[in-house]
Formats: C-alpha cells, structure tokens, sequence
C-alpha cells in the first residue's frame, strides 16, 4: 500500500521528460490508470471491509450473547421447575414417614395400603420398601419380588442413614429397570439405629418430565449425574443410564455455567447447573444458535449491501481513473503540441531575424557593388569606344544581374521577416481563390490536372490584403501541383472556423511529406526540389509563412503517407491595422 | 537651368560617393556626407542642398533625428529617406515624420532620378507658393 502510494507520488513529481524516459508513452499512461485503479480502491474498499468485519463480529457476539440469555434464563426456570418437582415428591415421602412410626412400616399390609394411597396420588411411585437397620428390606409393596433384598451397602442407603433424607441417581438395582430412589431415614427408639424407608420412582416419570419442559432457546434438555450417566433421554447423547461422552465440570451452587463447544460439528451452546438437595444436572443444549433467522436474514443484508457498494465503488473508480488518465494524456498531448509550436514558432521567428539581419548587412555591400558597377556603365558610356568595349559591357551586365538576383533574395528574405506593407481592403475570399487559379490553369492543363472546388457560398468579405493574399494561395497550390501526379487532382475548399476566423484548405493527392521534412518545410532555404529544371530556392513556404503571420492567420500542414498533404490557412475576418503597425 | 543640389548622407563611404558621381554625370549637383553632422555643416554653408538622401542607420545621429535637425534648420529642404532595411515600414515611419519618399537599397539609380525630381518639383512649388503668399 504505502509503496503504491510512494509510485504514484513519484509520477506526481516526476518531470514529464523523466517519466517519459523511464516508461513509453503508452505504458506510462497504463500505468498510471492501472496505480491509481488500484489506489483508490484500497481506499475504497479497506473502510467497507473493516466496516463489514466488525459490524459482522459485532452483531454475532451480540446474537451469542443474546442466545446464552436466553438459555441461561431457560436452564433457570427449568431447574426451579425440577427442583421443585423434586421437593414436592420429597415432601411427600417426608410427610408420610412423619405421620408414621417404623412399626406402622414394618408391618406389610400397611404398607402396602399406603403404597396404594401414592400410587393414586403419583402414578411414578414404582414400590416402597422398609428397610431395617442391617440394610434388609424387611417389607416391600410393589411389582417386583424384592423382600429380603439387601441394600445395606447402597449409596443411597449410606446417605440417608447419614443425611435424614436423600435422593439417588438413577440406577438399574435388582430390577434392572432404570429407577431413582428417595429413601428416608429415621431412628430406632430408644437405639442408636435408623430404619429406611425408601421410595422407588420409575425414571420415566423425570424423563416425561422433563420432556414436558419445552423450549424454543434449547434443542436438548436432560439430566445427568455427577459421574455422567444419563439420567433421562437425551435427543443428542443417548438414553437413560448411557454415558454422556462429555466432561462436566461440577458446580453444587446451582447457578448456570454456559460453555460454547465449538469441537462439535456446529458450535453448541450448553447450560450447566446442578440441581440442589439432588444428585443431577440439568444440561441445556443449543446447537448451532448463529442460524437464527435474525442472523441469516443480516448475513444477506450485509452481503447485498456489500455487494453493491463494491460495485458501486468500483465502477465510480474504474470510470474515474478512465476519465482521469484520459485527461492527463491529453493535457500532455496538449501542452506537448503547444510546446512544440512555440519551439516551432520561435526557431522560424529567430531563423526571420537572422534573414533579415544577413539581408541587411549584404544588401549595404550589395549597394556598393550595384553603384560601382553602374558607375563604371556610366564612365564607359561617357569613354570613346576602345578595344573590348563591349566586353566589358558584358561583364557589367553580368555583375548588375547578379547584384539584382541578390536583390530579389535580400528582398524576399526581409519579406519573410515581415517587413512589407500590409494594404487592406475588403476582399471576397472566393475571388481571390478563382483568380489565383486562373494564373495556373494553362500549367494544370498541361499537366492533367484537376481543380476541386469546394468554395462555400455566403462568405463574408474578409479585410486582408489582396496582394499578399495571392501570393499565399498561390505558392501553396503552385506546390501542390508540382507534387501531384499526371491526372492527380489538387481541391481547395473555404469555410468558416468561427464567427472570425476563415478557413481555406488547400488538399493534394501527392505522396505525402515525411514527418522529418515535415519539420522543416517553413524554415527559409529548406527545398527538396533539387533537381536542375525545378530547383527551388526553399523560400516559397517560408515567405508564406511570413505573410500568413503578418495577415493574422496561422498556417498548418498534415500529411498522410501516400493519401496527400493538407494545408490549412486561417485568415481573421478583420485584420487589426494596429498590430501591422505594432510590427 | 539650375542644377538640383543633392546630398548624399549614409555612413558608407564607397557608396556615397559613387553614387554622388552618378548623379554629377547626369547633371546634378551631388555632394556626399559620411555622418549626421558632416550634413549639418554642409546644409548650413552657402550650398545649402534642394533635396537631401538620407540614410537611416548611422552610427551617432541616426537618420530620422538628423532629418528632424534639417527641417528644423529649413523646411524647405526635401529628404528622401534610404533604407538597407528592405523594409517599407521604416521608410513610412520616416515619411510620417516629414521624409518626401523612401527608396530601398540597392538603389535604382533612375528610380532615385525621379524622385529626387519630384522632392525638387514639390519644393520648388512651395518655395512658389511661399512667395505668392508673401507678395499679397
């Protein structure tokens, strides 16, 4: 990240020329869309990201949180309903050996009669039994042939005898039929022995129970003992008296212990919590408590929403960085194209300057030599005739030809130089062009070739000089000509650019001007007519060059390969007689 | 008929001075001047010129002060500006300040012939004028 930023701040700082040398063009531009893609999105997308993480982990602990409350509060109530079912049961028995002494016990229809008055009262009361102090079951009322049995070694029995009252976990015994027990202890008179009485309860009874415990914050509610066997049907881990395959951790206080066990194949919610004055504890299991319908219901919100701000995101940067890098790589086009005219612009401003210094200091000389020379034309017009005579008005001739052939250069090089007087008058662009073609129509003719015109009508009159106005169109369509082939066609157009500005278009289908020659076709002295019958004296351009400036206009070429050449004049409706004299 | 006096003023030497010998052999009364004050002195003697051809970059005085300093001195004198400049817009600037014409080196010397006889004509008429409005 930081390093993408160091880039981009690199190219930010980094000079054109330098950027350009370490990438291509193309790349470079690329490059940058594709840093600043990346950029943006970074900074886009982190927020969304670490906003969506921490909004998810957020709402989950809140969900989780909101899950163990309501189990713990579910584990509460159930354990009070336990307890107190437990209690009343308790009671009960409590109530019964109070209201009787061991005799009443002992003897085996009264018992059985008082069995049969629980029995009434509670359809889980399985058999009841009197236990003497050596742990025989003296007397015994119920289903089962247990008289006689010995329980002087039982846990439960040991309990009681201590405790007064106590209550088993559920164990199979001589019946082998799952069963709890609550078995009471009371003194012997006058002995130091207790007798038990003891009250068999189906398990069943808790397992129905308990199934009767609803609750939509559990999938699963059971009890087990402290040694971890089951002590009524659990609908995950088994069956009355199976052993639970997971470690509890024992707490007597009563209060709900939730633990998450997340080792299971869906993370499971537990409530612990140890039924008091009993031997069980009441286990309260939530599987897989994320899949509220809450909780789905935010997983797709939050996706959509993610979703489509991402998309969103990404296509205001995508469109962005297009929009951004297509703007640099043209502000560079731009800029590059106007330096490059400027350069253009003054290179041929300095190359004027110095013509017109050169013309100047040759043109004192040249005087000199013209003066001379037409002295000596005098003194041999006023001499005798003498031997070679006419020879030597040969020599002068020769001299003054070659004085004015200097004349006509220093002449149009101080032209290039701007330095000639501008005439306006109001001139119908048109005109001008139907004229300068007729000075070349007989040439085009001869050649085989073909005017295109392409005048618009409804022109304004334009305020330029008329001379100079020829002499422009006619050195770029005298080029033009020269360039096509036999049969080729040379078109010239007129419109306006804008409410001020006139175009003319001079088109060719010539070969084209390579890019390099393309370069130098406005400076003086550059031709690329070298052959004897055509040679140029490489000013024609830069003359008209010279006076397009000095009209106000501007003029531009574009060649393509084989396809011609264009040269496009731009003329001011009004030329401002100021800026000529300002010249 | 009297002949036309004529100088020559423009720094180079070899041309003034071939060219005021053309002009004596074609009947006038030419005499040169290399600078700006060589030409006062010769404007203020008795030989004072009819026209005068001035050049209008000189060392020193150039072309167009010396011109002011002559029509001063007496405005009857006609100049004729001479550019090596090839450029019209020096001899306009110069025609603005009081020059009869310009004419641009290398000089034509019959070109200069005619005008230099339109600057005397021009001056011989006024100097006309000047006495008719004097007379009345």
């Amino acid at each position: 990240m930081i390093g993408v930023l160091r880039k981009i701040f690199k190219y930010l700082i980094m000079e054109p020329s330098e950027a350009a040398e370490s990438l291509t063009v193309h790349t470079r531009y690329k490059h940058f869309r594709r840093t600043l893609f990346i950029v943006m999105t970074a900074i886009s997308m982190i927020p969304l990201i670490v906003t969506s993480v921490l909004s998810y982990y957020q709402y989950l602990s809140l969900m989780q949180k909101e899950a163990q409350n309501h189990l713990r509060w579910n584990a509460e109530s159930a354990n009070k309903t336990i307890s107190s079912f437990v209690e009343e049961l308790q009671a009960v028995i409590v109530f019964v050996s109070e209201q009787h002494s061991g005799d009443f016990f002992r003897d085996q229809q009264s018992l059985s009669s008082l069995f049969t008055q629980l029995k009434r009262k509670y359809p889980g009361v399985v058999d009841l039994g009197f236990i003497n102090p050596e742990g025989v079951q003296e007397t015994y009322a119920g289903p089962y042939n247990l008289r006689g049995k010995k329980y002087g070694d039982r846990e439960w029995f040991l309990e009681a005898t201590g405790r007064g009252v106590t209550i088993s976990n559920v164990f199979l015994g001589y019946r082998k039929v799952p069963h709890f027990v609550i078995a009471i202890s009371k003194k012997l008179q006058n002995t130091e022995d207790y007798w038990v009485l003891r009250v068999s309860i189906d398990a069943k009874t808790l397992d129905q129970f308990i199934g009767h415990i609803e609750s939509e914050a559990s999938d699963d509610i059971f009890l087990i003992d402290e040694a971890g066997v089951l002590q009524t049907t659990s609908r995950f881990y088994g069956a009355i008296i199976d052993k639970y395959p997971l470690t509890v951790h024992p707490d007597k206080s009563g209060s709900v212990i939730i633990t998450v066990d997340k080792g299971e194949s869906i993370s499971t919610l537990k409530a612990t919590s140890h039924i008091v004055g009993t031997p069980w504890y009441l286990i309260l299991v939530k599987r897989g408590y994320t899949y509220g319908k809450n909780w789905i219901a935010f997983q797709i919100q939050l996706l959509i929403i993610g979703c489509f701000g991402a998309s969103f995101a990404l296509l205001v940067i995508i469109r962005t960085a297009n929009i951004l890098g297509e703007r640099i790589r043209e502000s560079d086009q731009k800029r590059e194209a106007i330096l490059s005219e400027v350069e253009h612009t003054s290179k041929l401003a300095s190359i004027g300057r110095l013509a017109a210094g050169v013309a100047h200091e040759i043109n004192n000389p040249l005087a000199i030599i013209s003066e001379k020379t037409g002295l000596m034309r005098d003194i041999l017009d006023l001499s005798a005739d003498f031997p070679n005579k006419n020879k030597y008005y040969e020599q002068i001739d020769g001299t003054m030809d070659a004085v004015n052939r200097c004349k006509v250069i220093t002449h149009r090089l101080l032209g290039f130089a701007r330095r000639m007087d501008v005439n306006l008058e109001s001139i119908r662009i048109n005109e001008v062009v139907r004229e300068v073609l007729s000075f070349l129509d007989k040439e085009a003719l001869y050649r085989g070739i073909k005017f295109n015109l392409n005048l618009r009508d409804n022109l304004p009159n334009i305020k330029s000089d008329r001379g100079q106005l020829q002499q422009i169109l006619l050195n770029i369509i005298n080029n033009a000509i020269d360039v096509v082939d036999k049969g080729g066609a040379v078109s010239v157009s007129t419109s306006m650019r804008d409410a001020q500005t006139m175009q003319v278009d001079i088109k060719d289908d010539g070969p084209g001007i390579p890019p390099d020659i393309m370069k130098h076709i406005f400076e003086p002295f550059f031709t690329t007519k070298t052959d004897g019958e055509k040679k140029g004296t490489g000013l024609g351009l830069s003359i008209t060059y010279g006076l397009v400036k000095k009209l106000g206009g501007e003029i531009s070429v574009a060649s393509i390969k084989d396809m011609g050449t264009t040269f496009t004049v731009l003329l001011p409706i009004e030329l401002k007689a100021e800026l000529e004299r300002a010249e | 008929m009297k002949k036309i006096r004529v100088l020559l003023v423009d720094d180079e030497q070899a041309f003034i001075t071939t060219l005021a010998e053309r002009l004596e052999i074609r009947g006038f009364e030419a005499s040169a001047a290399s600078c700006a004050e060589d030409a006062y002195v010769v404007v203020r003697s008795k030989k004072s010129p009819d026209v005068v051809v001035l050049d209008l970059k000189m060392p020193g005085v150039d072309g167009i002060d010396a011109m002011v300093a002559i029509k001063q001195f007496d405005p009857a004198i006609e100049v004729i500006i001479l550019t090596g400049h090839g450029s019209t817009s020096d001899g306009i600037g110069g025609m603005k300040y009081g020059a009869f014409d310009y004419i641009m080196k290398p000089v034509d010397i019959s070109e200069l012939i005619v005008k230099i006889k339109q600057a005397y004509d021009k001056r011989y008429r006024q100097g006309k004028n000047r006495r008719l409005e004097n007379d009345r």
